[in-house]
Order: C-alpha cells, then structure tokens, then sequence
C-alpha cells in the first residue's frame, strides 16, 4: 500500500511536468464551464420566452374586448381567441437539453381543429440544429472519453519506449501495482474534473436536490469507469503508444460516432413512422368537407359522440358555429387513430433504441441524462397528450355557451382553462441506463484484467 | 527525386497492413452511406412527389365552392430533395418537408426528420459528407503523422538527405506519395455516387448536377490536399511519432467537433431568434393597425370601399359591377403579405447573422469551410431552404390572389354563390424548381476563399517551415 502512495504521487509530479496535459484538463474544464453556460442561458432563454407568451395572450383579450364591447357570440371569441399550452423545462433540463430545440417548448391553440395546431414548430435556425448542444452531457459523453484517451493511451508504453519501465520493474514492485496506481490517479483526475463540473452545473442550474443528484453522479462515475476499463484492455495489450491511440480513438469513434448513426439508419427503417404529413392532409380534407356536407349528417355524427348536447336545436341558418366546430371536431376525430399511430411509432423508435443502447455506452449515457433531465421524446409526447387534453378542456368550457347560446361576457375570460406543463424526468429509463452501464463496466474491466492475467507485463 | 520517393510512400502505404484495413474500412463506409443515402433519398422522394400528387389532385377535384373556402382549403408544398442531397444532407433533416399554404398566413414549414429520431440524430447522420468530412481526415492523420518523425526515429532521414535533395522536395514527395495513397481510396466511392446518380431517371443528362458533383470532387480534393500537407508539417515540426499523432488527432477533436458546435451555440446565443408566438403576434399587430402604426384595418377598408364607388361611379355597394368584399380581400392580402415578407426577412436575417458566425470560422478552421461548401454545392444549405420557402411563398400569394381574383369577379352577394368545380382544375398546381449551381456559387465566396486561403497558406508557409526543421 505504500509502494502504492509512492506511485501515485510520483504519477502526480509527472503529470505537473507535463504541461501538455494540465493544458487538456484545463481546456476540458473550460468547454465544460461553457457547457453549463450555454445550456443554463438556453433554458433560461425558454423560461423568459414562456413567461411572455401570458402576456400574447391577454393581448389578444384586450383586443377582442374591444373588438366585442359587449357579450358575444362565443363562436367568434373561439375562432379569433388563441392560448397556449406550455411545457415548462425542469431546472435539470439545463445539464442536458436533449431535444428542447428540436422540438417546440409551447403549442399555439385555438378552439379549432387541434391536429394542424399540434405539430407547428417553433422558429428554430436549421443550421444551429445541425450543430446540435453544446451542453454539460454534450462536455461529459463526448469529450471527457477523449481526455481519458489522452491520458491513458501511452499508460505503460510511454514507460516502455524511454527505457523506464525495465528499471521501475527492476524494483521489488508488482507490474499490477505500477498500472493500478497510474489508473488511480488518473481516475481520481477525471472523477474529480467530472464531478466539479456536475456539482458546478447543478448549483448554476439550481436543480432540486432530490434522488437525481445521485443518479447523474453514478451515471457520470459509470461512463467514466467504462473508459477506463477501455484503456486497461487496451494497456493490457501491451503495444506501442501510436497503436494504442489509434485503437483507442478507434473505440471512440466506433462508440460514439458509428453506432448510433447506423443505430438510427437501422431503427428508422426497423420501425417506420407513419408520416405524420398524412394525417394533416387528411384532416384538412375531412374539415373542409365538412362545409359541403348536410348539417344534420355532421350534428348527429357529432350527437353520437357528444349525446348531452342532442337536445340542442336544430340548425337552420346557412352558418351557425356550433355546427363549425362540430366539424372541426369531427375532423381531429377522423384522423384521431392516425394520430395515435404516429405517436406510438415515435414512441416504439424511441424504444427500440433504449433496448438496443446497450450496444454504445455513449447512447446510454447521453439517454439516460436526458431521462434524467426530462428532455427526451417521451416528455415531448407526454407534453402533446398533454395540450390534448388542454384542448379538450377548452372545447368542454365553450361547448355550453355555443349549444345553449349563453353569450360571451368579458368576464368569462378569466374562467376560461390554462395550461401548464412541467418535463417529468423518466426515472425508471434513466435506472435502466445506470443497469446497462455496470454492465457494461463489468464487462470491459473483466476483460482487462483477464488480459492483464493472461498477458504478463514485459518490460520491453 | 520527388517522383521517386512519392512512389516510395504510395506504395509502402500501399504495404503497410494498418492502412489497408484503415482505408477498407473507410471505403466499405463511403460506400454504404453511397447507397444508404440514395435509398433513403428515393423513399423520400417517392414519399413527397406522392403527396404533392395527392394534394394536387384533391385540390383539382374539389366540388363547387365559393372561391374563399378554396383559399383557406390551401395547398401543401413539398420540398423536393435535391440530387446531390444522398451525398450531403445539410440541413435537410432539420427543416422539415412540407409547408401549408393558405389565406392570410404563412405557416411553418413542419414535421422534420430530426423531430422523429429521437435524441440518436444528435450523434451525427451517417452520410459520404459525414465519411469526407471526418473519417478520411482522420485516416490521413493516421497515415501522415509519422512522415518525418518515423524517418528521424529510424535515422533514414539523414540518409535522404545526404542524396543531395532538399527537406522541400522530401515534403512534396511525400505530400504526393499520400495524395495519391487517399485518390485511392475516396474515388472509387465518388465514382460510385456518380454512377448511379446519373444512371438514376430522375437525372439523366442534367448539366447542373454533373456542374455541382464536380466541383462537390474538387473542393473535397483542394480540402484533403490541405489535410495531407498540413499532417507533413506537423509531422515534420514535432520529434517524435506520438507527439505529432497526439497533436493532430486534438486538432481534429477541436476542429471537427468542438469548434463547430461552439460557434453554433455562440451564435444563437448572440443573436437571439423571435419565437414562433411573438412573431405571429407581431405580424397580427401590424396587419391591424397599420406598418407604421398609423393606418388602422377599418381605415384602409373605407378608403378601398370609397375609391371603388368612385371608380365605378356609383353610390352604393349593390351597383358595383364588382363584389367590395373580393377586393378587400385582395388588398388585405397584399396587405399582410407585406407585413410577413418583412418579418420573415428579419427572422432569416438573424438566422443568417447566427450562420456567419461559422462561416467565417472557416477561416480558422478548415471543417467550417468544407461543411458549409459542401452542402451549398448539394443543395441541402440554408440558402436553399430558403429558396424553397419563398417559392411557396410566391405560389401561395399567387394562388391566394387569383382566388380573390374570381371572388371579385363574382359581383355583389357572392358569399351565397358558388363557382363551378371545373375551375379549380385551372390554377395552376405548386412545381418547385431547385436553382442552378449559378446561383448557389456566389453565396460559397467565404468558404471557397477559405479553403483556397487554407490550401496556399499551408503550401507556402508550413513548407517554409519544414525546410526550416530539424534534421534530427
């Protein structure tokens, strides 16, 4: 154990002397600082913008209050009268931002069909997505598996190739002792600049501190301990520095470059998604049919769904809104399977990768801060299911004043429903994740230290 | 002497056993993302000249109606993916495919691959842009990092020297030797694109297309000629193998992967994009009151209704051989149009500045020049996509306006009457035709100039340094 002490201190003076790697774990600390800037600046750009969306609409109020001094025909405040649903980010949200930019934060809604509401995007520049977050789990999954290259890929071959390690080994020390001691101090660098930045990024972030603390520092423990049992395999095999840079940075880039994208080829042929395109070409045409059809026709079909409004009377006039609305209705109703479908097929996708992440420790990583961090596609459909209930929530609130024609006052505006929506985080995804990296731990340190045992450390 | 010893490097690359796997397995990759993208680009295809199919017929085929439902019954525009797209993607799995085009506004152009992938797209789409950009780079590091130093471990650059040649000529001998080493490896792949681009129907004898895939092989060739010279100069500026492999390889990482995102982030984070809501408020606010704020909607209605009556020399509403409400709507459109040409003009405008950001990174780094060339070149930019949109755009606002058109047309009382189906089966129908390779080109002058900057730059000045190095 003293021997031990004596190694890893030394490793430490040779690191200070290598200013190469002070400058790398300088530079990783500084892309990681920005990491966590940039996605704390991102999720605070979303709240201000989402704050200000309340004030859109009491705009729109204050128009319509003008517009219609009086009570109103509650048809035309439905048609011209717009709110919206809102998915407000969880503070986590901002160490790993997931798919919050590809996907839009709030949906537009007014009391007509939702389907060409639901899936509007937000602005978003292409080019900017393409490039994608530079975010904590963007620093953690990506570049922190390189810094650990970069400081165990000539572990015991720098030692070999200037001559040092026949003298190390010429001392009464174990060749175990000397590779675990030089693994240890790297080990407790890496953890150490990875856990400051993760307790950096959550304080910045001011996330809860709840179970999910523990679980980002066992995810980011787990993803590190993987790399390092990379490069044990790797320095058990005993070749010169440039090889095993290159088999190490081949690793890399088959872990984090070339599986998931041939993950994503295959997934998406795998499970193909019905277009959602269809359904919107449908429902515009079952909308606009519904001018040109007899209005009995569309009131009983609507009845049928709606039997408490039966009792209503009888349209005569060549428009009347409740009949607009049945229609629209009627047309989110004839598409309402589709729509399912569409949703389970993103859903379904989304599965299939979290089966198949096992294959990349960098998928499971960057998935599980995700589910962590409630940025993932499930939220984004949680949040859709959601808004369609919000939808529901407004019809329900205006079907009375358009079926027993009580008229629109200004103070039912403020009766009208809200809506409000918080990301859960995926607890059980992100457990799954923490499962398939011990495993995946387990299996690459196996091998090494099998290869150390079946492999005897040779001095040249 | 220079010849001799590029044929001592071409064929000891050609020997050596880790480059040939390296290189097999670049190439098994080229081409797979060759015929992955051309699948993927024909399913697509298919899927949108389909749909416009379907949308085109329906609105064909529409029943008597009255010309205003007609414009708010709309169309969809599909974007076409450009030829060159199976090659690179751009941004084309971020836009989205289709816009609604219908009366009083423009939409947003929807449902965007990325949105349907799942965070996996996050980690990179397996394109030939994608194997250029990144992997044949690293495959030159790997090869050329030991150019000089491995001479110098071995003591055979002495040796060379002493045969009356100079560092210079060793450099571009060796420059060559590799040059020739990666045309191996990359042109069969190229070959391949081109192969079955042109065997493909869809682009049987198309002049642009051969024009954008030949100069997509000459800005990659200019981009690997740079990597290969500048791999040397590390090469021969460091003094041993692991050093310069070690240096290469961090400026592969903070070129191809870390630079890029920042300069995306940094931008977005300078230039703050207007959400969706508050531009759609923004739009409305001025449509009602006025550009500058001073001429209400009312306003400019009663002038219209006054200027009409004057026009035709009546007095009431009844007698105008026009309907009133046809030409407000005209001019309600002209109107709104304006004020959203306007907007989105501002929006993309700061798109624009967030993407320049990066462009001009190009200069620092050669990555950020190749991309944006790249994909300009294979019709899957930015530039393009907008392209794409003002052509909906101007489609919608014609189609919108003809409608209005028939609408006025129809005279007094028109909201009780319909106009016959066959009309509708004379509008014209939305066909998108992507710009030629001319108008891409002066939008790449940055890139362009940054990589020619970057090739001369490195042939002139890491040359200079290398004849400057060590020998030892």
């Amino acid at each position: 154990m003293h021997l031990f002490r004596i190694l890893f201190f030394y490793e430490w003076r040779h690191f200070r002397a290598a200013r190469g790697l002070v400058l790398l774990c300088g530079l990783l600390l500084a892309t990681g600082l920005y990491g966590i800037y940039y996605g704390t600046t991102e999720i605070a750009r979303q709240r201000t913008q989402l704050a200000a969306l309340p004030e859109l609409t009491r705009r729109n109020v204050a128009e319509l209050q003008v517009k219609f001094p009086g009570p109103a025909d509650a048809g035309d405040i439905g048609y011209y009268h717009s709110t919206f649903a809102v998915h407000h980010p969880d503070p986590w949200a901002a160490l790993s931002l997931g798919l919050r930019d590809v996907n839009p934060s709030y949906v537009k809604l007014r009391l007509l069909g939702l389907h060409n509401q639901l899936y509007a995007t937000d602005n978003a520049n292409p080019m900017k997505l393409l490039s994608g977050n530079f975010d904590l789990a963007f620093v953690l999954v990506y570049l922190l598996p390189l810094l650990i290259i970069a400081l165990g890929f000539n572990l015991l071959s720098a030692e070999r190739e200037e001559g040092i390690l026949t003298l190390l080994l010429a001392q009464p020390v174990r060749p175990l002792t000397v590779v675990a001691a030089k693994l240890a101090f790297r080990l407790a660098l890496v953890l150490g600049l990875a856990g400051l930045l993760s307790v950096v990024g959550m304080l910045w972030a001011g996330v809860p501190l709840d179970g999910r603390v523990a679980s980002w520092l066992a995810l980011t423990v787990l993803y590190c301990l993987f790399w390092f049992g990379v490069v044990l395999v790797v320095t058990a095999w005993q070749r010169p520095s440039a090889v095993n840079a290159v088999a190490l940075l081949g690793v890399w880039l088959v872990l984090v470059v070339l599986v998931p994208s041939l993950l994503n080829l295959s997934v998406a042929a795998a499970r193909p998604v019905p277009q959602g395109l269809e359904l919107t070409i449908r429902q515009r045409e079952e909308i606009h049919a519904g001018w040109d059809k007899p209005k009995t026709e569309t009131m009983n079909r609507f009845f049928a769904l709606y039997p408490q409004w039966r009792d209503t009377a009888t349209i005569r006039e060549r428009f009347v809104w409740r009949w607009y609305y049945a229609f629209q209705h009627l047309g989110d109703q004839a598409v309402a399977s589709q729509a399912a479908a569409y949703a389970r097929g993103l859903q379904a996708r989304y599965n299939l990768v979290e089966q198949l992440n096992l294959l990349s420790p960098a998928i499971n990583a960057q998935s599980s801060f995700n589910a962590l961090a409630g940025s993932d596609l499930p939220t984004h459909l949680a949040f859709q299911r959601s808004a369609t209930r919000y939808h529901d929530a407004l019809r329900a609130f205006y079907y009375p004043f358009l079926f027993r024609k009580t008229e629109f006052t200004h103070a039912d505006y403020a009766r009208e429903p809200t809506h409000s929506f918080t990301s859960p985080p995926e607890l059980t995804t992100a457990q799954h994740g923490l499962l398939k990296l011990l495993l995946s731990v387990a299996a690459v340190c196996g091998l090494g230290l099998l290869l150390l045992r079946l492999r005897p450390i040779t001095p040249r | 002497m220079i010849r001799s010893i590029a044929q001592k490097e071409f064929v000891s690359t050609l020997r050596d056993r880790r480059f040939a796997v390296l290189s097999a397995l670049v190439l098994v990759l080229l081409l797979a993302a060759t015929l992955v993208g051309r699948a993927s680009f024909r399913t697509l295809q298919r899927e949108r000249q389909t749909a416009q199919g379907t949308v085109n017929e329906q609105f064909r085929n529409q029943p008597a109606r009255h010309p205003h439902r007609v414009a708010h019954y709309g169309s969809f525009a599909f974007r076409p993916k450009s030829g060159l797209s199976l090659l690179d993607g751009g941004v084309d799995s971020f836009t989205g495919s289709a816009v609604y085009l219908e009366a009083h506004q423009q939409n947003s152009v929807n449902f965007s691959q990325a949105q349907q992938s799942g965070s996996l797209i996050r980690f990179g789409e397996m394109t030939v842009a994608f194997v250029l950009q990144l992997l044949v780079p690293l495959l030159i590091i790997f090869l050329c990092f030991g150019a000089f130093t491995q001479e110098r471990e071995t003591g055979t650059l002495k040796l060379l020297l002493s045969q009356g040649v100079s560092m210079r000529q060793v450099a571009w001998g060796k420059i060559a030797g590799y040059g020739q080493a990666v045309a191996l490896v990359v042109t069969p792949a190229l070959v391949l694109a081109a192969a079955l681009l042109f065997t493909g129907e869809e682009f049987a004898s198309n002049t642009d297309l051969v024009a954008r895939l030949a100069l997509f092989g000459l800005g990659y060739a200019v981009y690997f000629f740079l990597i290969v010279v500048g791999s040397v100069v590390v090469s021969a500026r460091q003094s041993s193998s692991r050093t310069a492999l070690v240096l290469l390889l961090g400026l592969w990482i903070l070129g191809g992967i870390i630079l890029p995102k920042a300069t995306a982030n940094l931008g977005a984070t300078l230039y703050p994009t207007i959400t969706k809501a508050q531009l759609d408020a923004d739009v409305h606010e001025a449509a009602q009151h006025g550009i500058d704020g001073h001429d209400p909607h009312d306003k400019r209605a009663e002038a219209l209704k006054a200027n009409l009556l004057k026009k035709y020399g009546v007095d009431s509403e009844e007698k105008l051989p026009v309907s009133l409400a046809g030409v407000q709507m005209a001019a309600g459109e002209e109107y709104s149009a304006k004020v959203y040409q306007q907007h989105f003009a501002e929006l993309n405008a700061t798109y624009e500045r967030q993407n320049r950001l990066s462009d001009w990174a190009g200069l620092l780094n050669p990555y950020q020049a190749i991309r944006p060339l790249s994909m300009g070149l294979a019709g899957s930019d930015f530039a393009h996509y907008v392209h794409f949109q003002q052509a909906a755009e101007a489609y919608r606002y014609a189609l919108v306006q003809r409608l209005n058109g028939l609408q006025a047309g129809m005279g007094y009382g028109d909201k009780e009457r319909r106009l016959d189906a066959a009309t509708w089966r004379e509008l014209p129908v939305f066909a998108y035709q992507a710009p030629a390779v001319g108008w891409a080109l002066p939008r790449l002058l940055l890139p362009v100039a940054a990589l020619l900057l970057w090739a001369a730059g490195l042939s002139w000045l890491g040359l200079r340094l290398i004849s400057k190095s060590s020998v030892e």
